[in-house]
């Protein structure tokens, strides 16, 4: 009996550390509608971040790029990849894309892209070397993290005027 | 282990298990197929449109963020608002956004609704109307509320392609009285303006301009260039009638008369003019006439009739012939009894005597709700329902079984088997309910149409965000439906176009556009319509006959028009529930107003349940005990009292119509909002009402502080500043304010700025915009009556209304929120530092940080802090209008006024972006912004040259409960009285 508690415990324990560390997927982003790689497009291909962001320089929010905007390649590149048949099937059924949300921060926080692009900030210095990833990996975004680079740089530490309204 | 680290443990497993070793929620970001030119995620596009929520016709800019609209405010440019918008204006957006509202067509089966397409709707309403066109003349019908030149066009159009010329437009407030005495008066029939502006002195018989009246947002304006402080003097305002509405409360005298004696007042104060001389410049007929008409009013006369007080009658004699620019209006919507036509025609003829250019009305900018169909003519229009063969009745945004009467038959004039009726509403109020097709077209914000409130503009319409419920346009319908395949024109948009260029308002396309961009065409030339009519008739004699002595038995029954309601069209909006009415400062309920002299002859105390009985129905009311209204008289506000409309207005409050005769004036058409002789008994019954106020007086504390003009620029008489209530000095919120010898704490630095804000009470008339503003920017959520009743109500910005112990019917208004405090009792008491002292002198909720142990609440003594005690609803789709900008804040946490610091932000990221400093003036906070009398003046006190810096230098200056010596940034102009 005890034996097979243990051994429980042990095929547990090795189970567990696999999927953690192991598994095909450890350390990548979550899986996508259309499996976008941001590696081609942003570390082969080259295409700057702002090219498919556009409002990051201009809005709290970078943007996602529209469907069409895909095509605008795409219609002449690998037009007949299986996957961007999909592409083409969600722009002719006028179906938006169900992209899953990689990063994430709570809801009382309002963080502006604008102003820290505006500073010169890279996008690198926060999603980390996005050109190196197939799927995008998400980033936890802790205070800390914030409070450090406001400090350094001397910006705002204001709760309300940062951050938090 | 302890068992406190057991729990923990046990409960972090459990959670996550639960969810997947993650506490981030899955959330999905859609990426849209196409994207317009003009949309930035994130960022917002305003677009200028024009409010229809009452017939006035506000120009108003909707700002759009992410294609869904979250605030609309007024358009600067537009010249009859000016950039500001009422609180009606600004719950728009809960119409849109209404969660009763109706998605799809209806139509009704014997089992009820049933939702069909739109095509087959359409096809219906097609077949039905050529049926009936085929059948006879006029059996197709239509009643519309008033609408733009184009929409009315079209109706009498297409129904002219059904052989019928039944149009009418249909509005609760129609002012016959007012336009009859008009045409009567000035040979034309319509509704002038009034240049309340130019005015020195004003007396008006009951009309409420600032609540309902023509447009109030305009006249509130106006009416405060006239009656605000400026260089040391003001004009005067006079307020005559039964009840005091929010407008009287705005006088600086309020004079209670009887029930219906508006017009012996008016006549006799033209007997007095005569006497002194006055209008022997008139024509000589028109004297002669005059003076025949007006003998019998002598003082004695007059105030045994109206129960004036003697020595106000003859004060009111003096200051009207000592100003040089008299202005006198006429009654309230309905009036208050059976001589309103005679007090209107009174109130014109003397503002003929006393100015016979009449240089104060504006005969060329006509109000658009002149052209509403007459009350006398609405009822005949059911009658032919009944009297004539009809098969088609359609409805565009009218709720006639509310507002009129329950003795009027409209109800079975609609419920009649062969009669077809067809609602485009997208309401299921007590109308519509009744119809047999319901086709919900969509709703003013999301289409486009001209609508000028004005005769001499044009003000557009235009689609500020995708309709929610894909609605067609009514115009678009109606093509459809009467001409099918051979459409005039290919939309209703080129409809109109081609309306506005044949009546040359617009050259072409290019034209059309800029108008859309600015929100309408505001220059164009004035009509040939002379400044004044050529000739005032004579023949208006015979309308006056000689008022009979008023019965004084029974109660008087009057029902007021409401600012938060209307005619009941807003009493679906949450918010307008919400907010309290200006004077009684109850929400949600309808209470009965009556003067406490009354209530104590019948033994009855506030709060009491009431049984009102009239000849033509009866009503069960709660008692609000108030000195606003004469003693005998009973007012109820009109509005509430729905049996359908959706779930904020069915079943909730009263709707005084009930106990309305079904009559109408003879000579005007006019309905009577005024029953005499109504019984009263007592249920036995109470209700506590959902007030707002704790109290109505403020106990001698230093709160809502008034001067005398006179001795306003007397050289004050210096007393020691001191510690005590009215010595404490003036200390601002700055390192200037900080004194060893009375603060504990170190002064804040503030080196470039310090958010501040004055409140000129003698601006404030109390109408409650700013607050409807600050739930819609601020996502300020929704309590309801029960919340109300227990005092949970989430208000960060409310008007308080105090009266004059002294005198009861005097009232001072008073906006009240955060004070932002340099000295802040919020932010000392807080054991996890969640109020929190900006460095630009803001103070901070953190809302992540509060664990809601309430004591800042407890220790502010302007109870500004409002808790979260539950999570607040916005029932799908209201929660589409929420601020993205400002955090929802949820169950357990503390939240107030927060300057609308993100728009602080914004102008802090274009300031940065030009590598300047905010200028004075840039940052509005939402009640800054909408505020139609310019009561608040928002800026950075550091700054010495900013305009709230200025006005902190203003004699007139004080700090609300200031010897507290919490040092508040809200900085408070006394309010300026004058005696009559």
């Amino acid at each position: 009996m005890p034996l097979f508690l243990s051994i429980c415990c042990l095929v547990l324990i090795s189970g567990f550390l696999y999927f953690f560390y192991l598994y095909p997927a450890a350390g990548l982003g979550p899986e996508q509608p259309i499996s976008f790689s941001h590696r081609i497009h942003v570390g082969v291909k080259d295409i700057q971040c702002r090219f498919c962001h556009p409002n990051v320089g201009r809005s709290t929010f970078p943007g996602m790029p529209p469907v069409e905007k895909c095509l605008y390649c795409h219609r002449y590149v690998i037009p007949d990849h299986p996957e961007i048949r999909k592409e083409h099937q969600y722009f002719n059924s006028r179906t938006p894309i169900p992209w899953v949300k990689v990063n994430y921060l709570p809801e009382h926080v309002f963080f502006n892209h604008e102003r820290h692009i505006k500073k010169e900030i890279e996008c690198e210095a926060c999603h980390g070397e996005v050109k190196t990833m197939d799927r995008l990996n998400k980033v936890t975004f802790r205070m800390g993290f914030c409070i450090e680079c406001h400090r350094e740089k001397k910006a705002t530490l204001d709760c309300w005027l940062s951050c938090h309204n | 282990m302890k068992r406190r680290t057991f729990l923990k443990i046990a409960g972090m497993g459990g959670l996550s298990i639960a969810t997947g070793c993650d506490s981030r929620p899955e959330k999905t970001l859609f990426s849209q197929v196409r994207t317009s030119d003009d949309q930035v995620a994130g960022r917002a596009t305003w677009y200028a449109s024009t409010c229809r929520e009452c017939p006035a016709g506000c120009g108003i800019l909707a700002k759009n963020i992410d294609g869904r609209i979250i605030k609309v405010e007024g358009n600067p440019m537009h010249p009859i608002n000016k950039g500001k918008l009422c609180m009606r204006g600004q719950a728009a957006l809960q119409g849109i956004y209404n969660p009763d509202r109706i998605k799809t067509p209806l139509l009704k089966e014997k089992n009820g609704w049933h939702p069909i397409s739109l095509s087959q709707a359409q096809n219906l309403l097609k077949e039905k109307a050529q049926m009936a066109s085929r059948r006879g003349q006029n059996r197709v019908r239509m009643l519309t509320e008033v609408a733009g030149e184009g929409l009315i066009g079209l109706f009498r159009e297409a129904l002219k392609r059904w052989d019928s010329d039944s149009l009418l437009l249909f509005e609760p407030y129609a002012y016959e009285s007012l336009k009859t005495a008009n045409e009567k008066i000035f040979g034309l029939e319509g509704l002038v303006s009034y240049r309340l502006q130019e005015a020195d002195f004003l007396l008006s018989f009951g009309a409420d301009f600032l609540e309902t009246w023509l447009s109030p947002v305009e006249y509130a304006r106006k009416f405060k260039q006239m009656h605000a402080l400026k260089n040391g003097e003001k004009g005067l305002f006079v307020h005559v009638s039964p009840f005091q509405s929010m407008t009287g409360a705005n006088a600086d005298l309020w004079v209670s008369c009887a029930p219906g004696t508006e017009a012996t007042i008016a006549l006799g104060l033209i007997h007095e003019a005569l006497k002194e001389g006055r209008g022997v410049d008139l024509p000589k007929n028109i004297r002669t006439t005059l003076e025949k008409v007006a003998l019998p009013y002598n003082k004695e006369r007059v105030i045994e009739s109206s129960g004036l007080v003697p020595e106000i009658y003859e004060r009111i004699i003096t200051r009207l012939f000592r100003s040089s620019k008299p202005l006198i209006l006429g009654t309230s919507t309905g009036g208050s009894g059976n001589h309103t036509l005679q007090a209107n025609m009174a109130t014109n003829l003397l503002n003929f005597v006393l100015d016979p250019s009449l240089t104060l009305i504006d005969f060329t900018n006509r109000h658009r709700i002149e052209k509403a169909a007459r009350r006398s003519d609405v009822l005949d229009f059911f009658e032919a329902l009944d009297r004539n063969p009809t098969d088609l009745l359609m409805l565009n945004n009218v709720n006639p079984v509310h507002s009129l009467t329950e003795a009027s038959q409209v109800r079975s004039a609609l419920e009649k088997e062969t009669l077809f009726v067809v609602s485009f509403s997208n309401f299921m109020d007590e109308t519509t309910s009744l119809a047999d097709l319901i086709l919900p077209v969509s709703l003013p914000l999301e289409t486009w149409d001209e609508y000028g409130g004005w005769s001499s503009i044009v003000s557009t319409l235009q689609p500020t965000m995708g309709g929610l419920n894909n609605g067609p346009h009514l115009g678009d319908v109606l093509l459809e439906a009467a001409w099918g395949s051979e459409k005039p024109a290919k939309n209703y948009q080129t409809y109109l176009t081609a309306l506005l260029q044949r009546s040359e308002k617009i050259r072409g396309e290019k034209d059309w556009l800029k108008a859309l961009q600015v929100g309408g065409i505001f220059d164009v030339p004035a009509q040939p319509n002379p400044s004044r009519p050529e000739k005032i008739s004579d023949g208006f004699d015979i309308l006056f006959f000689p008022i009979p002595k008023r019965d004084k038995s029974g109660f008087v029954f009057l029902a007021t028009p409401s600012i938060r309601f209307f005619d009941g069209r807003g009493a679906n909006k949450s918010w307008l529930c919400e907010i309290p009415s200006p004077l009684t400062k109850v929400a949600w309920h309808t209470p009965v107003m009556i003067h406490p002299d009354t209530l104590t002859t019948m033994k009855v105390k506030q709060g009491d349940v009431i049984n009102i009985q009239s000849q033509w129905g009866n009503i069960e009311a709660p008692v609000y005990e108030t000195e606003g209204v004469r003693p005998g008289v009973l007012a109820m506000e009109i509005g509430q009292g729905h049996e359908a409309y959706g779930r904020y207005a069915e079943g909730i409050g009263l709707n005084p119509n009930a106990l309305l005769s079904p009559d109408t004036e003879p000579n005007s058409g006019a309905p009577r909002f005024t029953v005499n002789g109504v019984d009263i008994t007592k249920t036995g019954n109470t209700l506590k009402l959902a007030r707002t106020d704790g109290s109505r007086i403020q106990h001698g504390r230093k709160i809502a502080l008034t001067t005398d003009l006179r001795t306003l620029h007397q050289p004050e008489t210096h007393s020691t500043p001191g510690l005590a209530m009215h010595e404490f000095p003036l200390t601002l919120p700055i390192p200037e304010g900080y004194d060893r010898k009375r603060d504990f704490y170190p002064p804040h630095e503030h080196n470039t700025y310090r958010w501040a804000m004055t409140v000129d009470l003698d601006r404030c008339i109390g109408c409650g915009a700013c607050t409807a503003a600050c739930y819609a920017e601020n996502n300020v959520g929704v309590t309801g009556m029960q919340g109300v009743l227990q005092q949970r109500e989430m208000a960060w910005l409310w008007i308080e209304r105090y009266l004059d112990p002294e005198q009861m019917d005097k009232i001072t208004f008073l906006p009240m929120l955060c004070q932002h405090c340099d000295n802040a009792p919020c932010e000392s008491v807080c054991p996890v530092y969640a109020p929190h002292h900006s460095k630009e002198g803001l103070n901070n909720q953190i809302y992540n940080r509060c664990i809601g142990t309430r004591f800042c609440s407890q220790n502010c003594p302007y109870k500004a802090r409002r808790f979260n005690w539950f999570e607040w609803e916005w029932p799908d789709p209201l929660h589409l209008q929420l601020n993205p900008d400002v955090t929802v804040r949820s169950k357990g946490v503390m939240e107030k006024c927060s300057f609308c610091v993100q728009r602080i932000k914004e102008a802090h990221g274009r300031a940065k972006d030009e590598t300047r400093q905010i200028r004075d003036g840039e940052v509005k906070p939402a009640c800054v912004q909408t505020c139609p009398t310019g009561v608040f003046t928002f800026g950075n006190l550091v700054d010495k040259e900013s305009r709230v810096r200025k006005m902190v230098e203003d004699t007139r200056a004080y700090q609300v409960m200031g010897y507290l010596n919490t040092k508040p940034a809200v900085i408070y102009l006394k309010k300026v009285v004058q005696e009559v």
